[in-house]
């Protein structure tokens, strides 16, 4: 068959067939290739231009923001007056008690570059890494709630793998009734962020709100995950199937902070 | 040397999309696919050998960024870029009405293929495929025919070579 097309043909076929082959190759053995390696490559070189191509658009958003910031500044300034009392108050009462204080987590900001994953994105890659103090399992988190957890660190950046990554989940609680689960993405029909292994015996009414437990040494405990918009059955019967809205806008990320984990994924038991 | 160079831009300003001002429009469910829609243009105006070229690359790029099944995409698209580059030969590809059909026509291939590999399950099947196969490349050829046809129209002449020697027309 080769030998009656012309060369050029001929070439071409040649060529499309190692594709196809190479292809069919990485299909099978591509999980044994160093990817992030690669990927940290391609996120080095894509980085600047990417910086490049949102400028724009991030300073008209910085200008609305602005406005939006101001306003919710003034509020945050009253509600922090009165936190302030009330933490004064908790500090004695937990002295009295005997319980240890509360810390807050320092938070660093950082820039988010580009979302990958459709259609809702399931990792973004963010400005800042190694070199800026980050490390493999910080959480990741914006003004609303948690966002997800760093998976792999570069140089100079990082990637995060977001909360509709199936395969990052969550451990949870209920935050009225202390009810413990796993929240984690069902990646079939469209992605559904469910709060899991939650028993029939516990009660989950729909507008309850759900954090971290802190039962992972991941994340710290109370961070806002999403609220409880849908309670039904799982569909092996034995427990809840409860919906949750995320707390963070997902998909329309451009800053977040990483709240320092208490030591690196690695070294963790 | 040129053209590969073309290749190497093309790719990146694709990839840089995607990223950036697509991820927009992916997140509130409407995916436009791109890597399926550059593809066919690239195969449209080069053949098959660069289409295919054109794919693989574009493929084994957005599979890297995808983190899953090295592979996937460019497997897709080398197929897509090749066929489309064999057909290019034969059709007026300055036809409004051929570009739709054959963005129309790699988008669903692309999507559907990809798709298969991100249900959860049989049960998941039908409200994907609807969503992935039928209305994704649907909103991508009709956009992807826009843009062209935008373009043709800015820039006063035609898009794909040889466009003097379509059939139809006179010599």
């Amino acid at each position: 068959m080769a030998r009656v097309l012309p060369l050029a043909e001929r070439r071409g076929s040649i060529l499309v067939a190692s594709y196809v082959a190479v292809s069919v190759l990485l299909l099978l053995v591509g999980d044994r290739l160093p990817q992030s390696a690669l990927r940290g490559a391609g996120t080095v070189l894509f980085a600047p231009l990417d910086r490049w191509v949102l400028a724009g658009e991030r300073l008209a958003a910085a200008w609305r923001e602005n406005g939006e910031l101001h306003r919710r500044l003034a509020a945050l300034e009253l509600e922090s007056s009165r936190l302030r009392s009330l933490g004064a108050e908790d500090q004695r009462l937990r002295q009295q008690l005997g319980l240890p204080g509360h810390h807050d987590p320092a938070l660093k900001p950082v820039e988010i570059l580009a979302l990958s994953g459709e259609p809702m994105p399931v990792a973004a890659i963010l400005s800042a890494g190694r070199h800026q103090g980050l490390h493999l399992g910080d959480a990741v988190v914006t003004s609303d709630g948690l966002v997800g957890r760093i998976s792999e660190v570069y140089a100079f950046s990082s990637r995060v793998a977001l909360l509709t990554d199936p395969n990052a989940p969550v451990a949870c609680e209920v935050e009225s009734t202390g009810v413990l689960g796993i929240v984690r993405c069902m990646p079939a029909l469209e992605p559904t962020l469910m709060l899991t292994t939650v028993p029939f015996a516990d009660t989950v009414r729909v507008g309850e709100r759900v954090w971290t437990s802190g039962l992972s040494r991941r994340y710290p405990r109370g961070i806002p995950v999403g609220r409880v918009i849908r309670v039904g059955a799982d569909p092996n019967g034995l427990t809840q199937a409860i919906v949750l809205a995320p707390a963070a806008r997902l998909s329309r990320l451009r800053h977040v902070f990483v709240i320092p984990g208490p030591a690196p994924l690695e070294a963790t038991p | 040397m040129r053209a590969a160079v073309a290749l190497l831009v093309g790719i990146v300003v694709v990839l840089l999309l995607r990223s950036t001002a697509l991820a927009a429009f992916a997140s509130h469910g409407i995916v436009l696919d791109v890597l399926a829609f550059a593809t066919v243009v690239w195969a449209l105006r080069h053949g098959e050998a660069w289409g295919a070229s054109f794919g693989f690359a574009l493929g084994l790029a957005a599979d890297l960024d995808a983190a899953h099944w090295l592979g996937r995409h460019a497997l897709a698209l080398t197929l897509v870029g090749y066929v489309t580059g064999r057909l290019a030969s034969t059709l007026v590809r300055e036809s409004t009405r051929t570009q739709l059909v054959l963005v129309l026509a790699a988008t669903a291939v692309h999507q559907a293929w990809t798709a298969a590999f991100d249900a959860g399950g049989f049960p998941a099947w039908p409200t994907l495929l609807l969503a992935r196969v039928v209305v994704g490349p649907i909103v991508t050829a009709l956009s992807g025919a826009l843009v062209l046809a935008a373009v043709r129209r800015a820039s006063g002449r035609p898009l794909f070579a040889n466009v003097s020697i379509q059939p139809g027309q006179p010599l």
